[in-house]
C-alpha cells in the first residue's frame, strides 16, 4: 500500500499532482464546502484519477498530518497491492429514510471478504444513529465501520458529500475494502470531563430536546455561555456537549452534540437521540484533556492494527467540530497528539465532523459518535 | 518558545522565509481572545456549576428533610397498625397461631396459650409444631400420635389445602379447628372453643321434639318414632297407639291457676313414665294430650293393660301445692297393624277412640272401632246443634216441686234444664251438659237458667222459691255474682227466694275465691244447698267449711231404703246432723208413700220426687200452687 498526499489551495491550485501517472485505487478528499460547491476541485481530481473510487466531503478544518486549517483542500491518493474495493453512494431522501439509506449502503457493500467500511454522509439531514444501524444491520456488528458526517464549519447550512461524483447535498457515500491482504485498526475518545449536576430529560422528542429537569433546555445553555457566545449558537453549543444515559444502564452512555436550535421552541436538536427519562450531564472540556484524547483515540487504532511496525500505514483522523471551537489555535495539540501516537511512518488526512463513526471503543459496537476524535489506520500485509 | 508561537511563526512566514508581522501578530493576538474567552467560559461554568450544586444541595437536604418526616409519620402508622393488630389478635375470642415454612412458630395469641394450657416459655417464636403438641400431649390437652398429626397437618399446608376439623379434648371441650395456607408455606391457625355453642345447638335440636314442661318427645318426635316403629310391624311386629287426655284438666287450670296446672300435667308426665317400658314412648302431644306407643305387643290385652294402668296411676289423687286434685283420663287405642299401618291414620284412629271414650263417660278407655267415626259425627252434630240451641231459644225449664213433710205445702221449685232439640225431641241433660261443659257453653247456659228462673218465680206465690243447679265451672266463673244480681233485679225477685244448688265436686275444689263468692251470695240473702249429698267423695268436713242452709240426700239413698239398714243409718245421721248445724234435708228421689213415711221418720224435713210430681213445664205449676198437695194426694 502506497500513500501520496496532495494539496490544493488557492494561491497554486494542486500540488505535486500533475505529469504523474498513477495508480491509486481510492482517493479521499477533504475541504471546505465554499472550496468544494462548485464541483470544479472533483472534475480536477477526477481527470488526475481516472480509475480511481474518489470519495469526498466539506468539513469543519482540515487535517492535514498535524496540521489544521480551513483554506486548503486535502486529499490522499492510496493505491492498494491486493485489496479490491467498492464504493457506493445513495441519496438519503431526509432524515426519517437515513436507516433505509443505511440498509440499503450495507446491502450494496456486504460480501463474505468484507473487512471494513469507511462511510461518509451528509451532516445535516441525517440521523447519523439511524443511518450506522441500518448498515450495520446488513453487514453485522463484527465488520468496523467508521467515517463520519460531513461539516460547514460553524455554519451549519449544507453539507456536501460526493462519491465518484461532484460532492453535493443530502448523499450518503462509502468504501468497503476486502480480502485478506487489508488490516483495519480503529479507535475513539473524546477527553471531555463530566461536569454540573445530574439532569433528568423531563421532555424530548427522537432527538429533539425540549426540557431538563422542567427547565427548557436551550434557557440551561444560553445560561452557560453567556450573551456573547450564545450569539454563536447553535455552534457555540458544541463547547458544552453532554452527556446522556439511562440510569438503569450506565453502559449506554453517549454524548450528544447540537446540531440546530429552536429559539422560539426553546429546544435543540441534537446528532442522535435524546430519549425522555434518560439522565443527561453537561461536559466541559479543557486542552490538554481533550489532546490526551486525541491520543487515547490514536493508541487504540494502532494497537488493534494487526501489521508490522514498518508497514505503509494510512490514518483518517476524524474529529468533532466541537473540538476544533474548543480549542482553536491550539487544536494542532490533538493533531499532534495523536500524530505522536501513530508514528512517523503513519500518513494521516482528516477534517473536522458533525458527527464521528465508529465502534464503541470497550462495546466494539459501531456508533455514532459525538465530540470525539476517531481514528481509521489502514495498512496491507503481505 | 512556546509551541503555539512557533506555529504561528511557521504559519506567519512566506516560503521564502520573510516574517509577516501582520498575520503573526494577527494569530497572536488571536491565541490571546481565545484564552480569555476560554477562561471566562471556564469562570462561568464554574461559578454556575457551583450556583447549582448548591441548589442541588439545598434540595437534596430538604429532600432528606421531608423524607425522614415522611419516614417517622409512616413509622409512627406503621406502630400504630401494629398495636391495633395486636390489641385485635389478643383480643381475639379464638385461639389463634401462625407458623412458618419450616412449621416454626411465628406468632400465637393469649387465648391460644390460655385454651392449651401452656406456659409463656412453650409459644416462644421459633419452636416447633412438634414442639407445642408435644407440650400439649404433656398437660393433657392433646391426643393423638403427635407425629402422625405433625406430618399429615405438614402435609397438607404443602399441598395448599385448608383444613378444618372438631377436636374433642379430654375435659370435654370442642375445639373447631382450621388451618389456612399462607404465601410462602406457613400456614395460621384458628382454634374456637365451641363447647358452649355445641350444646346449645344439642339443646335447641332437643326442645325441637320434645316439650319444654314436661320434657317428653313432642308430636314431631312421636310421629318419627312411630314411623321408625311401624317399620317393625312391616316385619310381622304389633303396637299400640294410646292417646289420652284429662278429665276435667280445664277446671284445675281455672281453678287453681297455670302454674298448679303445669305442676299437674307434669305429675302426670312422671307417673305415666313408670307405667311403660323403656322402649315405648310418651309424648305430650298438646295441652292435656298425651300419646303413648307401645312397641312389640302380643295382642290387645297387652295395651288394655297398659291403658288401666295409666287410668289407675293418673287417677291417683295429687298433691298440688297444698291443694288435692283428682283427674281420672280418657285413653283411646288404636292398634297396628289392625287398625292402621300408617302413623297418621294410626294416630287419627287412637284420636278417635279417645272421643269415643270420652263420649262413653269419662275415666275410660276405649279401643277403636270402625263405626267411631259415624259416632264422632254425630257427637260434633250435637256440639254444633247445642251451640244454636241457645241462640234459637230451644231450652226450657222443667220444675220439681220441694214439698214440706209437715204441711205437705210446696216450698220450693228446683228448675230443671230440657232441651227441645229440633227433629229429636226432648233431649235429658245428662246427654247434654257434659257436651256444654267441654265446648264451654255451660256459663252461658246457666247464665240463661238463672234469668229464666228467676223471671218465671217472680210469677209464683211469694213463699214458694226457686231452686237452681250451679255447675262447678259456674261457680269459678267471675261473672256468676253479677248474673245473679241482674237475674234477681230484672224479675224483682226478692234474693231469699232463690236457692243454689251446688255439688260437692264444687267444694272439692275448695279454693278461697269459691268460698268467697258463696259468702257473697249467702249474704245478700240466697239460700245455699248441698246436692247430691252422699256421692262421689262424700265428707263431712265439707259441711263444715261452708254454712248451708240445706243437704239434699241422693236418691240412691232413697231408693236403697226399703233394701237395706245402712241406707236409713245414713238418711238419719244425715238429717240429725243438719238439724243440729241448723239446716233442713230434703230427701231426694221419693216415689212411694212408704219412702214417704220412712224419711220422715228418719228425720227429713222435706222430700222431692215422683211421688209428688215430675218436673213439670212452668205452665202446668199454677195450677199445682192452686191446689194443695195435701188435697190432690187425698184426692189421688
Amino acid at each position: 500500500m502506497r500513500v501520496r498526499q496532495i494539496i490544493w489551495n488557492n494561491r497554486s491550485g494542486w500540488t505535486a499532482a500533475k505529469n504523474e501517472s498513477d495508480d491509486a485505487s481510492l482517493v479521499l478528499y477533504f475541504g471546505t464546502r465554499q472550496a468544494l460547491a462548485c464541483g470544479t476541485r472533483y472534475r480536477e481530481l477526477r481527470a488526475m484519477f481516472p480509475q480511481s473510487h474518489i470519495l469526498g466531503s466539506s468539513t469543519g478544518g482540515q487535517i492535514n498530518n498535524d496540521d489544521v486549517n480551513d483554506d486548503e483542500i486535502v486529499a490522499a491518493a492510496v493505491s492498494f497491492d491486493a485489496t479490491p474495493l467498492r464504493l457506493c453512494r445513495r441519496e438519503i431522501g431526509g432524515p426519517h429514510q437515513s436507516r433505509d439509506c443505511g440498509e440499503a449502503i450495507g446491502r450494496a457493500l456486504h460480501a463474505d471478504d468484507l473487512q471494513g467500511m469507511f462511510v461518509l454522509s451528509d451532516g445535516l439531514n441525517v440521523n447519523g444513529s439511524e443511518l450506522v444501524a441500518g448498515i450495520t444491520g446488513v453487514t453485522g456488528s463484527k465488520i468496523p465501520l467508521t467515517g463520519g458526517l460531513a461539516g460547514d464549519g460553524a455554519d451549519f447550512k449544507e453539507t456536501l458529500v460526493g462519491g465518484n461524483c461532484a460532492p453535493r447535498s443530502g448523499v450518503v457515500a462509502a468504501v468497503g475494502f476486502y480480502g485478506s491482504a487489508i488490516r483495519v485498526g480503529h479507535g475513539s475518545a473524546g477527553g471531555w470531563d463530566l461536569f454540573g449536576p445530574c439532569r433528568e430529560v423531563t421532555k424530548s422528542v427522537g432527538n429533539v430536546l425540549f426540557e431538563l429537569d422542567g427547565e427548557p433546555a436551550l434557557d440551561l445553555y444560553e445560561r452557560y455561555l453567556g450573551p456573547e457566545e450564545s450569539k454563536g449558537l447553535p455552534g457555540s453549543a458544541l463547547l458544552f456537549p453532554i452527556q446522556v444515559f439511562d440510569v438503569e444502564r450506565p453502559d449506554t452512555a453517549v454524548v450528544r452534540t447540537v446540531l440546530a436550535v429552536d429559539r422560539d421552541a426553546r429546544s435543540m436538536t441534537f446528532a442522535g437521540d435524546v430519549p425522555q427519562g434518560w439522565t443527561a450531564q453537561l461536559m466541559r472540556g479543557t486542552f490538554d484533556r481533550l489532546a490526551a484524547g486525541a491520543a487515547d483515540a490514536a493508541r487504540q487504532a494502532r494497537t488493534g492494527l494487526k501489521a508490522k511496525d514498518d508497514d505503509q500505514r494510512f490514518s483518517i483522523l476524524v474529529s468533532c467540530i466541537g473540538r476544533r471551537l474548543l480549542m482553536g489555535q491550539r487544536t494542532t495539540d490533538e493533531t499532534e497528539a495523536a500524530g505522536a501516537e501513530l508514528g512517523v511512518n503513519t500518513v494521516r488526512l482528516g477534517f473536522y465532523s458533525y458527527g464521528e463513526i465508529s465502534p464503541h471503543a470497550t462495546s466494539g459496537v459501531c456508533e455514532l459518535h459525538n465530540q470525539t476524535m476517531t481514528v481509521t489506520t489502514l495498512a496491507e500485509v503481505a | 518558545m512556546h509551541r503555539l508561537f512557533a506555529q504561528q511563526i511557521a504559519k506567519a512566514s512566506a516560503e521564502t522565509g520573510s516574517l509577516d508581522m501582520e498575520r503573526l501578530s494577527e494569530l497572536v493576538s488571536g491565541a490571546y481572545d481565545e484564552l480569555d474567552r476560554d477562561r471566562r467560559r471556564t469562570d462561568r461554568s464554574m461559578s454556575l456549576m457551583i450556583e447549582e450544586i448548591d441548589a442541588v444541595q439545598r434540595n437534596l437536604e430538604r429532600l432528606v428533610i421531608e423524607r425522614t418526616e415522611e419516614l417517622r409519620a409512616r413509622e409512627a402508622d406503621l406502630q400504630a397498625q401494629n398495636m391495633r393488630f395486636n390489641a385485635a389478635i389478643s383480643n381475639m375470642s379464638q385461639g389463634l397461631v401462625m407458623f412458618d415454612g419450616d412449621t416454626r412458630l411465628v406468632i400465637c395469641n393469649p387465648r391460644y396459650i390460655e385454651m392449651y394450657r401452656l406456659q409463656p416459655d412453650d409459644v416462644r417464636p421459633g419452636h416447633t409444631l412438634r414442639h407445642l403438641i408435644d407440650r400439649r400431649t404433656a398437660n393433657g390437652t392433646f391426643s393423638g400420635d403427635p407425629a402422625q398429626y405433625v406430618e399429615s397437618l405438614s402435609a397438607a399446608i404443602k399441598a395448599g389445602l385448608t383444613t378444618s376439623r372438631l377436636v374433642e379434648l379430654d375435659d370435654g371441650r370442642t375445639i373447631a379447628l382450621v388451618n389456612v395456607p399462607m404465601a410462602g408455606g406457613g400456614w395460621v391457625a384458628t382454634h374456637e372453643d365451641i363447647t358452649e355453642r355445641r350444646r346449645s345447638e344439642m339443646k335447641i335440636a332437643h326442645m325441637a321434639r320434645h316439650d319444654a314442661l314436661t320434657d317428653l318427645p313432642n308430636r314431631v318426635l312421636l310421629r318419627e318414632r312411630l314411623c321408625g316403629a311401624l317399620t317393625h310391624v312391616d316385619r310381622g311386629k304389633r303396637l299400640a297407639v294410646l292417646c289420652l287426655d284429662l278429665d276435667q284438666f280445664k277446671n284445675v287450670n281455672d281453678s287453681l291457676g297455670h302454674q298448679t296446672g303445669d305442676e299437674l300435667l307434669r305429675a302426670v308426665a312422671g307417673r305415666l313414665r313408670g307405667c311403660v317400658r323403656d322402649t315405648d314412648t310418651i309424648s305430650r302431644v298438646g295441652g292435656d294430650e298425651f300419646s303413648i306407643i307401645q312397641t312389640d305387643i302380643e295382642d290387645a290385652t297387652d295395651a288394655e293393660r297398659l291403658a288401666r294402668r295409666i287410668s289407675e296411676a293418673v287417677s291417683a289423687p295429687y298433691d298440688l301445692h297444698g291443694h288435692l286434685v283428682v283427674v281420672n283420663t280418657s285413653i283411646g287405642i288404636a292398634l297396628a297393624p289392625t287398625d292402621g299401618t300408617d302413623a297418621n291414620e294410626l294416630l287419627k284412629n287412637a284420636d278417635m277412640a279417645l272421643y269415643g271414650a270420652k263420649a262413653d263417660g269419662r275415666g275410660v278407655y276405649r279401643f277403636f272401632e270402625p263405626n267411631m267415626e259415624a259416632r264422632m259425627k254425630a257427637r260434633r252434630a250435637l256440639e254444633l246443634a247445642l251451640r244454636k240451641a241457645l241462640v234459637n231459644g230451644e231450652f226450657e225449664l222443667y220444675y220439681q216441686p220441694v214439698v214440706s213433710l209437715d204441711n205437705e205445702d210446696v216450698l220450693c221449685c228446683e228448675a230443671l234444664l230440657r232441651w227441645n232439640r229440633p227433629e229429636h225431641g226432648m233431649v235429658a241433660p245428662a246427654d247434654f251438659i257434659p257436651v256444654a261443659e267441654e265446648i264451654g257453653l255451660i256459663v252461658s247456659i246457666g247464665e240463661w237458667v238463672i234469668r229464666r228462673a228467676c223471671k218465671e218465680a217472680a210469677s209464683w206465690p211469694d213463699h214458694i222459691r226457686v231452686a237452681v243447679n250451679l255447675s262447678p265451672t259456674q261457680l269459678n266463673s267471675r261473672t256468676l255474682l253479677p248474673t245473679v244480681l241482674t237475674a234477681l233485679a230484672a224479675a224483682q225477685l226478692p234474693a231469699h227466694r232463690l236457692e243454689l244448688e251446688i255439688t260437692e265436686a264444687v267444694l272439692m275444689q275448695n279454693t278461697e275465691v269459691t268460698l268467697r263468692t258463696l259468702h257473697s251470695l249467702r249474704s245478700l240473702g240466697i239460700r245455699i244447698s248441698m246436692d247430691d249429698f252422699g256421692t262421689g267423695y262424700s265428707s263431712l268436713s265439707y259441711l263444715r267449711s261452708f254454712p248451708f242452709d240445706k243437704i239434699k240426700i241422693d236418691r240412691c239413698f232413697i231408693t236403697g231404703l226399703g233394701d237395706s239398714n245402712e241406707s236409713s243409718a245414713i238418711v238419719q245421721a244425715v238429717a240429725g246432723l243438719a238439724q243440729r248445724l241448723s239446716m233442713t234435708t230434703t230427701a231426694e228421689g221419693v216415689e212411694t208413700r212408704a219412702q214417704l213415711d220412712r224419711v220422715r221418720e228418719l228425720g227429713c224435713t222435706d222430700v222431692q220426687g215422683y211421688f209428688y210430681s215430675p218436673p213439670v213445664p212452668a205452665g202446668e205449676l199454677a195450677a199445682m200452687f192452686a191446689k194443695p198437695f195435701a188435697e190432690n194426694i187425698a184426692a189421688a
